[in-house]
């Protein structure tokens, strides 16, 4: 499938949440549960690939990943994410819960929450709001990053203007 | 006690030791089998409970989505009327619970599906006669072992018609969540598997193929003999295949391995249609020598 099961209501101004696992009994549920409860806008995907694609054009919050799937299991995933959108908050949400993938998952991919499977929707919906507003705070931090850095281009050239007019 | 006569067998006292011997060996193998059932049992219950996980947290959610989009409802209805500003809030609940009601239905249906898969394997504990369709057995321990497959691994069911086997079915169930678990053990996270099952002259054969690595010929002849591992190429049989060698036994059938290093195995089980005789005891059948 290489377009999403089905597209959020758009609420504007509020974030976007994507959903992937190859359980879709999972994603509607999750779907249910986060745009009745949230005012984000949930993507759902049942394969890791089709979520990518639509990734690299469509800027999302928070990634909720499964851990085993086809193609490419959760932490590959979550990691091809981290290139594509590093300020997107990224959670696995696994039935598999083994230490070594755990270690893994948070040592390689820099994952922001560990959910285990049967989760709980009141823990869901607080990870998923602290991880709309870390990606956001990101974003921002981003761009007074670059104005800090264009300001000083500017102040730098400036000078050298400055330095030159006096010479 | 009584050595043949005339012959200058053993000393009677050294027989004795033998004889005390062999049956502390016999006990101890007894032991190591039930172990493994045991252990066998754990694994089976570890894959149930994982596979259990998906459906009941979907139902686990949908029931709070439910309950949540009914206090809302309520809150709406309290003034008793519904102006233009609830109407959106209103079919936001209506998909909410469309949504979930759906897959509960799923849910309930793979719950339902886990627990008849399990049947054949607890029915009289093993110990009752029946007559069983191979493939509806095969296609239980797919689902049984359905977390212990790799993420890349294909399962093919190449079924012909076969009639129904008289057997103990609690008993075959194990014989084939054996092959199978050995089968996914030894492809790892990619490869292909592929159950087969044919029919012949008073027997049917079911064939348990994989591309996994395949086990060198020295190994191959000792395979049933329990306690066999190749470490590394992540085929731990243990005693998996001596259990399971029995069972076939018990029904009257045999069991054979084929294997080819790099290309990988094939587990043959032919089983009579009517087993001569079933030995109903855990004991297994005394040496014939």
């Amino acid at each position: 499938m290489s377009e999403p099961l089905s597209t959020g209501r758009a609420r504007d101004g509020a974030g976007a949440i994507a959903v992937v696992d190859d359980e879709p009994m999972v994603t509607t549920a999750l779907k249910a549960f986060l745009e009745l409860e949230t005012p984000y806008r949930v993507l759902c995907f049942d394969a890791p690939g089709a979520a990518l694609e639509t990734l690299e054009r469509v800027p999302v919050q928070v990634v909720i990943a499964d851990f085993m799937m086809p193609e490419m299991d959760g932490i590959e995933f979550l990691r091809r994410v981290r290139d594509c959108c590093p300020f997107a908050t990224r959670i696995l949400l696994t039935g598999y819960a083994d230490k070594a993938n755990a270690i893994r998952a948070i040592n390689e991919v820099g994952l922001y929450y560990f959910l285990e499977k049967p989760w709980s929707n009141a823990q869901l919906e607080l990870i998923v709001r602290n991880g709309v507003e870390r990606s956001e705070l990101f974003t921002e931090l981003d761009a007074r990053v670059s104005a800090l850095e264009a300001a000083n281009r500017d102040l730098t050239q400036l000078r050298q203007r400055l330095i030159r007019a006096f010479l | 006690m009584s050595g043949p006569a005339g012959s200058p067998g053993p000393d009677p006292g050294e027989l004795e030791a033998l004889r005390a011997e062999n049956a502390r060996l016999r006990a101890a193998q007894a032991e190591l089998v039930s172990a493994a059932r045991v252990s066998s049992l754990g694994m089976v219950v570890a894959g149930i409970a994982h596979e259990l996980n998906t459906p009941l947290g979907a139902l686990r959610s949908n029931r709070h989505v439910l309950s949540r989009g009914l206090e809302r409802l309520q809150v709406i209805l309290e003034d008793e009327r519904v102006d233009e500003s609830e109407l959106g809030e209103l079919r936001r609940i209506v998909a909410a619970v469309n949504a979930v009601v759906a897959v509960d239905e799923d849910a309930l249906a793979r719950i339902t599906a886990i627990i008849v898969s399990l049947r054949g394997y607890t029915e009289g504990g093993g110990s009752a006669v029946e007559l069983l369709d191979v493939r509806a057995a095969l296609d239980s321990a797919i689902s049984l072992l359905a977390h212990e497959r790799g993420a890349q691994v294909t399962v093919t069911r190449d079924y012909a018609e076969v009639p129904s086997v008289e057997c103990l079915g609690g008993q075959l169930h194990q014989v084939f969540l054996n092959l199978l678990r050995n089968a996914f053990q030894a492809v790892g996270e990619r490869g292909a598997i592929t159950l087969r099952t044919r029919s012949a002259p008073a027997e049917i054969v079911v064939t348990v193929e994989d591309t996994g690595p395949g086990i060198p010929a020295a190994q191959l002849a000792r395979i049933f003999e329990g306690g066999f591992t190749t470490k590394g190429s992540r085929i731990a049989m243990g005693l998996g295949l001596l259990i399971t060698s029995r069972i076939v036994a018990r029904h009257g059938g045999r069991i054979e391995a084929q294997s080819q290093v790099g290309r990988g195995s094939a587990f043959i089980v032919h089983l009579p249609l009517a087993p001569v005789r079933l030995t109903l005891t855990e004991t297994p059948p005394a040496n014939p020598a």
